[in-house]
């Protein structure tokens, strides 16, 4: 009789022991990837600094990481790469596109989450959840088609001649469009997430709707707020397409005018990927650590300021 | 809320801006200097077709200030930029922006096949001697290399040639008419390697090419390493065609010198297509002609405004 029980549980106990094991597995392979890509990318990456790259000999990093052109002398010929300026022309646009998108999506996440009635609320948020599932090819499309012509005449009109609308302008719009959504999703998930009773104490306490949307919502949702803008940078930094589209591709000279061309790390390495070659090709994944690196150090300083801003706590 | 009236208010204001426009085509405005990434064939052909060859893989002596963009894109960036320039392949050219003529011609694909219109080049091929094929004399990879080259002057290949960007010379001869005359090309060749080789120019062409062909021709197999087409002549016919790199058919993309002509017989080398190119500018430009003297000067920076551009 005994013998009749125990084998059924102790069947099941190794179907548990089995799936544990099959689920343990699949999450180790998942998360590897992370250590293969980040590992092939610094590995092809590093090789145009140590290696004499078929002759043409290893690419000065020093050089690479200050420079101001990003390549003197013939392709396929010439190891005098440098991303300096391309690095801060990176973060300039991303800083400019924060500057439009980050009031624009808070704003509209406080309308959606607090003002709005439920029935407008519930459409705004499936419009905003449907323009955050749109390809960012689409958003090239449209700056390459509408953005830039949008911005040669309006540069006209103002008396400054553009090049064609390819300029700083054209990728802060089209970048500010990109990361709205991202920033008003996460941020209306914060302000719906502030406890009501610190609004109704607020508003006993005689303060108009206005003000208690604005002085406490708001800084009640800071962390949640500051997150938003976190993936917002995330996602305008790592943004390739859309932006090789309507940048213009500056390949010497800072320049931090906004009508001019402009070039991101992101798009210097795709373009003319496909017919590139030896060291020209090899050279991109050095770009790509240097991209990999920007980005992980504007993520540690923002969550450093998120640390030592957003006191206030979410729920 | 004053951020969100703000922003409104700027983006209408950006949308009356666009609904107006000025029709003054301003001479004194800056030259806007398109051009393709040094990667790209159609620069190289442009630039050594204005007499600026070392600005093909150099954007370093190009004039400060240019936009790089790829083909389709320059051709619609001269859809609104007034005051640009650019060049596109002339197969893409259509009637949104104004094809410069160049030295007083037309750019068109008649006036390139009759060999007028001067921006452009040929393409090129050339194959080993007879009998100097891997296997000896009348090898198969010899009769398939003939047979490659009596494709070559079919309509067949020229509609493929056509679809790769480039201009196939005029012919009416059909791959099914000729085929008979290579009975190679009924064999089972798959065990076959057939080395292509030369200008990376062409690369994409010689492709297509030997991509169509190996399927009329018993699926021999097509080997290509495009190295530059000054390899063209040298690993068919010159000092390393019988190392390791040594081919059975280079592309060149500019004519052979008489050099490389030398030791060669007509029969081995022929032309395979035209490569034309065309400067673009906006449809309210009122150049319509251009030399190769002014489009260099454009790209090197001495011309900065459209006034400083001889009209003719």
């Amino acid at each position: 009789m005994q013998n009749v029980i125990k084998k059924p549980i102790q069947r099941n106990k190794a179907t548990d022991l089995l799936v544990h094991q099959i689920l343990k597995g699949l999450a180790i392979l998942a998360a590897s990837f992370i250590f293969v890509i980040a590992g092939v990318i610094l590995i092809k990456g590093l090789t145009p600094f140590i290696t004499n790259n078929g002759g043409i000999g290893s690419v000065n990093a020093w050089k690479f990481l200050t420079g101001n052109t990003w390549l003197i002398g013939d392709t396929f010929a010439s190891n005098l790469y440098s991303v300096g300026f391309i690095i801060i022309q990176t973060l300039y646009v991303v800083s400019l596109s924060l500057l439009i998108s980050f009031p624009v999506g808070v704003l509209t996440a406080l309308f959606i989450a607090k003002i709005a009635p439920k029935k407008i609320a519930e459409f705004l948020r499936t419009v905003i959840e449907i323009l955050a599932s749109i390809p960012s090819i689409i958003y090239g499309l449209f700056g390459a088609g509408f953005i830039l012509k949008l911005v040669y005449d309006f540069s006209a009109i103002l008396g400054y001649q553009s090049k064609g609308g390819n300029s700083v302008l054209s990728t802060v719009i089209i970048l500010a469009l990109m990361t709205i959504p991202t920033i008003t999703t996460i941020s209306e998930v914060a302000i719906r997430s502030v406890d009501k009773s610190l609004i109704e104490g607020s508003l006993a306490l005689g303060a108009t709707e206005t003000q208690t949307h604005f002085k406490v919502v708001l800084s009640a949702a800071k962390s949640g707020i500051f997150t938003s803008a976190i993936l917002g940078v995330g996602r305008a930094l790592g943004e390739a397409t859309a932006v090789s589209l309507v940048a213009g591709s500056r390949r010497s000279g800072l320049s931090f005018d906004i009508l001019d061309t402009t070039s991101t790390l992101t798009t210097t390495m795709l373009e003319g990927m496909k017919d590139s070659a030896g060291l020209d090709y090899d050279i991109r994944f050095s770009v790509g650590i240097v991209l990999m690196a920007v980005i992980l150090i504007v993520n540690f300083t923002l969550n450093y300021i998120k640390k030592k801003v957003g006191q206030v706590d979410v729920k | 809320m004053k951020k969100i009236l703000f922003v409104f208010a700027l983006l209408l204001t950006m949308f009356v801006a666009a609904c107006q426009k000025s029709d003054e085509f301003n001479l004194d405005a800056k030259i806007t200097v398109y051009t393709r990434d040094t990667t790209s064939g159609t620069r190289d052909g442009f630039m050594s077709g204005i007499g600026f060859s070392e600005a093909a893989k150099n954007d370093s002596v190009l004039v400060t200030g240019f936009v790089i963009r790829d083909n389709t894109a320059i051709l619609n960036a001269m859809t609104i930029d007034e005051y640009g320039v650019g060049y596109i392949s002339l197969s893409s050219l259509n009637d949104t922006v104004k094809g410069l003529h160049f030295n007083g011609v037309e750019p068109t694909e008649a006036n390139v096949i009759n060999n007028t219109y001067q921006l452009k080049r040929p393409f090129m091929w050339m194959i080993r001697a007879d009998g100097d094929f891997p296997g000896g004399a009348n090898s198969p990879v010899e009769q398939l290399v003939k047979a490659f080259v009596a494709f070559l002057g079919t309509s067949d290949a020229a509609d493929i040639i056509n679809n790769a960007g480039a201009i196939a010379l005029p012919t009416s001869v059909t791959w099914d008419s000729i085929k008979n005359q290579h009975p190679i090309t009924q064999q089972n060749n798959s065990g076959v390697t057939v080395r292509f080789g030369g200008s990376d120019s062409i690369q994409k062409v010689a492709e297509a090419l030997t991509q169509a062909f190996t399927a009329k021709a018993g699926n021999f197999v097509a080997e290509h390493d495009h190295t530059g087409s000054g390899d063209a002549w040298k690993r068919t016919n010159g000092d390393t065609k019988d190392q390791t790199v040594g081919k059975d058919v280079g592309f060149s993309s500019r004519p052979f010198t008489t050099t490389e002509s030398a030791n060669v017989t007509s029969s081995q080398t022929g032309q395979l297509s035209w490569d034309a190119i065309v400067a673009i500018v906006h449809l309210s430009n009122p150049i319509s002609n251009i030399t190769a003297d002014s489009l260099k000067k454009i790209y090197n920076g001495t011309y900065g405004t459209w006034a400083d551009v001889p009209q003719s």
